[in-house]
């Protein structure tokens, strides 16, 4: 393999592993964001004001 | 049965995904002038085609939030979640558009970035959306929703402009690979089919996660209620 085909094999590689960061990352901050609101709306449920 | 739909659509939607990256790498033959570095090309438009279709569920959102607020206050806030969900999602999407544009830039063309029309309109739409979801988080007051929503419209007009810019001006970004011309559109079978996977799959996924915050908002502002409501109770 060539330099040239390894680059390009590098970059799409990269391309390919920051999309999944990218959506996965912001998957695990919305089921955090979910699972604290579960968490709050019980509280709530158990000490209403 | 809700759940068991919904288990179900995520399923077929990472099934659907496996594929599609099976499609992009190892399916399609790779591409004469850009070689390997040319498979970005199945994240990158894929991923810009949900965006564009997202701020167009923010904009519906926007307009109906404006249109319900002063007599259908429960319209208006579901108007709302949409707006903010399809905010949201389209700059997820349109962030991985601004990360791997440049990646494959720097090996089609050499560089990672130039104010070409194309690229600047696309960071001016994700820095309208980012300053929408920027005033969603910290702006407070009874105005915030109205706000929003009238930057959510005056946002979504940048999409039709960043969609016709490679029209209107030829610079550096290549031209449109469908409604182009005569010679747009893929020529290769393989290669369409890979596109057409790709574009399936991340919208499947865009529609999943879109449900998701959908949802995480709508239970937000019940909570929202009955905290003030309790609070009047008090």
């Amino acid at each position: 393999m060539d330099q040239r085909a390894i680059l390009d094999h590098q970059f799409t590689v990269a391309a390919y592993a920051i999309t999944w960061a990218i959506q996965l990352g912001y998957l695990a901050w919305l089921a955090l964001k979910w699972r604290a609101q579960k968490r709050s709306a019980a509280s709530s449920r158990l000490n209403p004001r | 049965m809700k759940k068991l739909a919904i288990g179900l659509y995520a399923a077929i939607t990472v099934a659907l995904l496996g594929w599609a990256f099976y499609q992009a790498i190892y399916v399609a033959p790779e591409e004469q002038t850009m070689h390997e570095a040319q498979r970005i090309f199945y994240y990158h438009v894929p991923s810009a085609m949900v965006a564009f279709l997202f701020f167009a569920v923010s904009l519906a959102g926007s307009i109906g939030f404006l249109a319900f607020r002063r007599n259908r206050a429960e319209w208006a806030q579901i108007s709302d979640a949409w707006a903010l969900a399809g905010a949201e999602v389209g700059v997820v999407f349109c962030t991985v558009v601004l990360i791997t544009g440049p990646i494959w830039g720097r090996r089609a063309w050499g560089i990672w970035w130039t104010w070409d029309a194309r690229l600047t309109t696309t960071l001016v739409l994700w820095l309208i959306y980012v300053s929408y979801l920027l005033l969603r988080r910290f702006a407070a007051g009874p105005q915030v929703q109205t706000l929003a929503a009238v930057l959510g419209i005056f946002g979504a007009l940048d999409v039709p402009i960043v969609y016709m810019s490679n029209r209107w001006w030829r610079t550096q970004h290549p031209a449109p690979v469908f409604g182009g011309g005569p010679d747009s559109g893929i020529k290769d079978p393989a290669m369409l089919a890979a596109f057409g996977w790709n574009v399936l799959a991340w919208l499947a996924w865009g529609l999943l996660i879109l449900a998701l915050r959908y949802h995480v908002e709508r239970q937000q502002q019940k909570l929202a209620a009955r905290e003030a409501q309790a609070a009047l109770d008090a």
